[in-house]
């Protein structure tokens, strides 16, 4: 249940949610009296949980929780494409032509060239 | 449950992890298109949002971010919670400290 390497815990908690995307919910449960911090990923069949009590996690934690939120409330992240509705979609091609997305390859390229141009 | 919109519930959250100093605060976010348990036909209109709760074992609240609403509230749920965290969470000791 808890996976000691974030990376694959990352790694698997996408997978779950892409595989599953209406039964799977991320948690996150801090406790302040003994400075742990728990991640917990499940669809009600695999649970998936990371612990911590580190101030370097914080990081982690950013990413993670920055990439579960346009998963959940687009279906899909917005620059590698849709899975989800038509309202959706339609939302996804404003928000990639007035935000270009963080952390994605293609996005990185198209600010390369405006700076060019 | 308490309903809420993503900036009030943004302050409640806050309000949570400022009191709860001895307790645990718990946030829980799922995809979900908030059809109510009694209809039975499937709706194809219906749009899917990010339905996330916050509780302190006292009070609960929630919120729906739907997909445009959800850049500005990541950067800011993601500010509150560091914020909360950063003081309680242990440091690596550096070991090149001392010269």
């Amino acid at each position: 249940m808890y996976v000691e390497d974030f990376e694959a815990f990352y790694e698997q908690a996408i997978g779950l949610f892409k595989a599953r995307p209406i039964e799977t919910r991320y948690s996150i449960k801090f406790r302040n009296s003994e400075g742990k911090l728990v991640l917990k990923v499940t669809d009600d069949r695999t649970c998936l949980k990371y612990k911590t009590d580190q101030q370097a996690d914080l990081k982690k934690l950013e990413r993670i929780t920055s990439i579960f939120l346009p998963l959940m409330a687009c279906g899909d992240l917005p620059a590698e494409g849709v899975s989800g509705s038509e309202a959706g979609q339609q939302q996804q091609q404003q928000q990639q032509q007035q935000q270009p997305a963080s952390g994605v390859q293609a996005s990185s390229s198209s600010k390369k060239a405006r700076r060019r141009g | 449950m308490v309903l809420l919109e993503p900036d009030p519930f943004l302050s409640e959250l806050h309000k949570m992890y400022e009191r709860n100093k001895s307790g645990t605060v718990w946030i829980t976010m799922k995809r979900t298109n908030m059809k109510p348990r009694k209809s039975k036909k499937p709706d194809p209109k219906a749009e899917y949002v990010c339905l996330i709760r916050a509780n302190d074992g006292k009070r609960h609240v929630s919120t729906t971010i739907s997909p445009t609403q959800y850049p500005k509230f990541s950067q800011s749920m993601v500010i509150i919670m560091k914020g909360a965290m950063a003081d309680t969470l242990k440091r690596k000791e550096k070991k090149k400290e001392n010269k």
